[in-house]
């Protein structure tokens, strides 16, 4: 009975302490109020105050003001939050009857959750990224036909080579560019590539592209034997979807697909694509000859497998081939350069997370490159091989520190048989020639190791070494590099980078080279910039930077053979400003201020670069019209681009040809280059499917552009070599399936 | 003795946690009701309030990812107010809070249908302020998709926004009137005899359904079709008559199309 009663007892209890909690009107109870304020005294509306363990508490008005009751005392916990702000934890003594004031200040928390690119010189565009350049702005750029390589001349810092997709960057050589391609190195992304006055075009799909990442310039100790500049592409893993896509144009055709299995588990991508010119050619006039007309062939597709819930194995192939013949001119020679090329391309690569934050990837990739010449006496076959095996590794180790490092095996070959004149400027069928062979080939092992430190919430550090090893010439080099951004604002970012960069020759020019000895390529970065990006709506950045060269392969003053004595310098400022003033504009400018000079020879005074183009200014932008109709305009001028002029000859009766006397190296210039490209995109539906049809006029203006300077058959008369790149119009449609 | 000194302390320790859920159940349920007449009125400031309490529920400690689920919930409602004027950097900033909220309710529990549906709304806004990264928007909102539909493949409210999505989505690119009305009548449908498992589990929905099915058949304008329109409208207004949605917009629709 006595134990009854006492649990009734207890039991009232409860309900007594629960009936309290619940009644609104508290006796006894302590007001708790006051300010929140955030960063310069500003009210933060919105902020949860709480007393931690209970439900008693407020959120602060548009002044920033609270208050509630409690009846709870004691010391006690109060837990303030606020969206964008860091929480804040106060000990408190609430006293029974004693009202409680308090003014609280609560700081920023960390801006963003998304990856800061810690690297200078960079434009990306990706899933977690900082925007600058995503695929819809690379198809809509008037001019750039929707080659990725084109759409990046529109950035400051890089030219087109010959207006076409090959780029020079920052006063170097193309040959200082590298593609990478989910960690393989591509290094034959273009179709009609070096052919004489015929524009090159890339061969990636942009919409194939999760993440483009464009470095002109101190980028991290994971790339290497690059000199300039990198462009780093990552393709998506699964598609979510089917589709299939076909595009019809007046110089090419293609059916594109993407599929996936129900679970997600299975998916690819296929294009295939035929490039011609005959109906291009019917519409829009040229003073090419060509025979034959230029033509092109792509295949391709990826295949990805989910190994895990985070892991994917994918498997990516791409072929390419092109053709063409085009009448040229030389003092000479007057005939067809015809050039045919193939490459074939793989890369497998798997990407797993060892443990919930670790990230390895691992790749094997291949190429094979066929290319045939033929010009004049000069009959060349060459092939490029290529074998790659690399893997990367990055984990966070604090909150603040994170850690990658990875290693690669590089082999190369190159084969190289035919027919070539005994001097470059007689290229006549008669012409003294030689029969020429040659077969080499290296391996370059490379490894590094970086760490991107976090020591401040607005400050960053990625600090990394890496080293390579050239089995061919036996030489080794040691990279530091560091890059750091500090935060000024929420918006606004100072950046910097240094570090040593090398590169080794092609094979070719070790193939002439004494005993293989030529030193890897140097160059020694130095970039300073500061950018403001509001949500990449409006961008600004400038930035400043010099390239110490040395290493370079130089000719040899007393015989034909290569050396390693060039040096030089490439210094200047890029300047970026681009606005979106969604939903209907879109548009940027960009200059380019660059000095480049280099030695050609072990002694010898400096000189003009080969890309030593002083100023370029490019001004782009696209405005939708309505929702389905887009117009663009972009307009390029750029000073012209060094050449070395003939200012005489002589006659060689034992060659039946004229000698030329070559000025001094790149001391004169072309004109100025300009052009002014238009387009317009119109999205409709097509038998209930999507489509769109687009429309691109090219060289409005007809500027006659140079592609180069030749001479009559004694050099007494200089003929200038106009572009192939005339007023074009082209206009096609692409459609859902 | 022993025995019943533990059946005592058993006693005691069962009321206490009745308590305990009581105090949960009560404050959820309020704060539910003081969220949907926020929600009625579009009232920014009172649904910046609604959260606090959601915020300050997340302190007992119980089914914290059903209360992450209503701060997401919140958040997405808050974002709304802000669309008329397109105020994209506050539309970011709560969208942004409502996939960590509603992520965080994920993690507390990974089943829950409704906590995808929550995250194809919030996808939704993402077209707002980063078109650019239109891709990851359509992968995520499949992903979404999938995940709402395979755990409760008769959730009313995952049909809604679906409806929703074609109502918005031009014909061309495979949206449509037609096609958002197969959704929203589904989702009609299944309202009709929806029981949540718990009185705190979300509920709302019905005449969302009701006003955008009245919308398709004011902007199809096909014979009847503005009977059928008043018809759900009507429908609508008897589930709540206080629903700013349908009075301030739907309402104002019909009657402009009935001018004429």
């Amino acid at each position: 009975m006595k134990l009854f009663f006492i649990a009734v007892f207890i039991l009232s209890l409860s309900g007594i302490s629960h009936s309290q909690s619940k009644d609104s009107t508290i006796t006894n109870s302590v007001k708790i109020s006051g300010f929140i304020k955030g960063e310069n005294s500003k009210a933060i509306e919105g902020a949860n105050l709480v007393i931690e363990g209970t439900i008693d508490g407020a959120t602060s008005d548009n002044i920033g003001y609270f208050e509630f009751e409690t009846d709870k005392t004691g010391k006690r916990i109060l837990i303030i939050t606020a969206i964008d702000y860091s929480e804040k934890k106060l000990d408190i003594e609430i006293v029974p009857d004693k009202d409680l004031q308090l003014n609280i200040n609560l700081s920023k928390s960390n801006y963003s959750t998304d990856e800061i690119t810690v690297t200078a010189s960079s434009f990306t565009s990706g899933e977690n990224s900082k925007v600058t350049l995503t695929p819809l702005e690379i198809v809509r750029i008037p001019g750039a036909d929707a080659d990725l390589y084109r759409a990046i001349t529109t950035f400051p810092g890089s030219n087109q080579v010959d207006e076409g997709s090959r780029i020079a960057v920052r006063g170097g050589d193309p040959n200082e560019v590298l593609t990478i391609l989910d960690q393989a190195s591509l290094n034959n992304p273009f179709i009609f590539d070096n052919d004489n006055n015929v524009s090159s075009f890339s061969t990636v799909n942009p919409w194939g592209l999760k993440g483009i990442n464009f470095s002109s310039g101190g980028f991290s100790a994971k790339y290497g034997n690059v000199l300039s500049a990198v462009l780093d592409l990552q393709t998506y893993d699964i598609p979510k979807n089917n589709t299939l896509f076909a595009i019809l144009g007046l110089a090419n055709a293609g059916l594109s697909g993407v599929f996936a299995n129900k679970e997600g588990s299975l998916g690819g991508t296929f294009t295939a694509g035929q490039f011609f010119l005959r109906p291009m050619l019917l519409i829009n006039h040229t003073d090419a000859d060509y025979s034959p007309l230029p033509t092109a062939t792509s295949l391709g597709g990826t295949l990805s497998y989910k190994v895990s819930k985070t892991g994917y194995l994918k498997f990516y192939a791409d072929y390419n081939s092109d053709n063409l013949g085009i009448k040229s001119q030389t003092p000479t020679y007057e005939g067809y350069y015809r050039g045919k090329s193939k490459n074939f391309f793989t890369n497998l690569a798997l990407s797993v997370t060892p443990t919930a934050v670790s990230l390895l990837n691992v790749s094997v990739s291949s190429s094979i490159f066929n290319r045939k010449i033929n010009f004049g006496i000069l009959d060349n076959t060459s092939d490029d091989i290529y074998a790659k095996i690399r893997s990367d590794f990055s984990m966070p180790i604090t909150n603040k520190i994170d850690i990658g490092t990875g290693a690669e095996y590089e082999y190369s070959g190159y084969n190289s048989d035919g027919t070539y004149p005994y001097y470059f400027y007689n290229i006549a069928l008669n012409a003294p020639n030689f029969a020429y062979s040659s077969k080499n080939n290296t391996g370059r092992f490379g490894a590094y190791a970086e760490t991107r430190i976090r020591p401040h919430d607005n400050f960053y550090i990625v600090a990394g070494v890496r080293g390579d090893y050239h089995t061919l010439s036996q030489n080794f080099n040691f990279d530091p590099r560091l890059s750091v951004v500090y935060r000024l604002s929420k918006f606004s970012f100072l950046k910097g980078a240094t570090g040593i960069y090398h590169q080794y020759a092609a094979l070719s020019d070790y193939a002439l080279s004494f005993n293989n000895n030529l030193k890897p390529m140097q160059a020694i970065h130095y970039i300073l910039g500061y950018e403001f990006n509001k949500d990449n709506d409006f961008i600004f950045r400038v930035e400043s930077y010099y390239k110490k060269y040395s290493n370079l392969v130089s000719n040899s003053t007393y015989g034909f053979l290569y050396g390693s004595d060039g040096e030089g310098f490439a210094k200047g400022a890029d300047m970026f400003f681009k606005v979106r003033f969604k939903p209907k504009f879109n548009g940027w400018i960009s200059y380019s201020y660059t000095d480049s000079k280099r030695k050609q020879y072990a002694t010898g005074p400096l000189e003009s670069a080969d890309y030593d183009i002083t100023h370029t200014i490019s001004v782009v932008g696209t405005y939708n019209i309505t929702d389905y109709l887009t117009a663009g305009i972009t307009y390029h001028i750029s000073t012209g681009k060094p050449y070395t002029p003939v200012f005489g000859s002589v006659f060689d009766s034992t060659q039946s040809a004229y000698i030329p006397f070559y000025a001094d190296y790149n001391s004169d210039r072309f004109p100025t280059y300009t052009r002014i490209d238009i387009n317009a995109q119109y999205i409709f539906s097509f038998f209930g499917k999507f489509a769109v049809a687009f429309l691109a006029l090219n060289n409005v203006l007809d500027d006659k552009n140079l592609y180069g300077y030749t001479y009559n058959f004694d050099y007494t008369r200089k003929i200038a070599l106009r572009s192939n790149n005339n007023r074009v119009i082209y206009f096609g449609m692409g459609f859902q399936l | 003795m022993k025995q019943k000194i533990v059946l005592i302390v058993l006693l005691v320790f069962l009321v206490s946690s009745f308590s305990f859920a009581d105090d949960f159940s009560d404050a959820i349920l309020k704060a539910k009701k003081n969220l949907k007449s926020a929600e009625n009125k579009s009232d920014e400031k009172a649904l910046i309030k609604v959260r606090g309490e959601f915020e300050r529920i997340l302190q007992l400690k119980k089914n914290t990812w059903i209360v992450y689920y209503y701060l997401s919930y919140t958040d997405f409602t808050i974002a709304s107010t802000y669309m008329k004027d397109q105020v994209k950097d506050k539309i970011k900033k709560y969208t942004e809070s409502g996939f960590e909220m509603i992520n965080k309710s994920i993690e507390g529990n990974p089943d829950f249908s409704d906590s995808y549906v929550m995250q194809m709304l919030l996808n939704f806004n993402r077209w707002i302020y980063e078109q650019d990264k239109m891709n990851d928007i359509i992968s995520a909102t499949t992903a979404a998709d999938e995940m709402a539909k395979k755990l409760d493949p008769n959730n009313p409210r995952y049909y809604y926004t679906s409806g929703v999505s074609s109502f918005y989505t031009p014909e061309m690119f495979g949206g449509g009137v037609d096609k958002a009305l197969v959704s929203l009548n589904k989702a009609y449908e299944l309202f009709q005899t929806r029981k949540e498992k718990e009185d705190y589990y979300p509920d709302w929905g019905l005449e969302n359904v009701d006003g955008f099915i009245s919308l398709c058949y004011l902007q199809r304008d096909k014979e009847g079709d503005m009977a059928k329109a008043k018809e759900f409208l009507d429908k609508g207004l008897a589930v709540n008559p206080d629903s700013g949605f349908l009075k301030e917009y739907v309402q104002k629709q019909y009657d402009e199309k009935n001018k004429k």
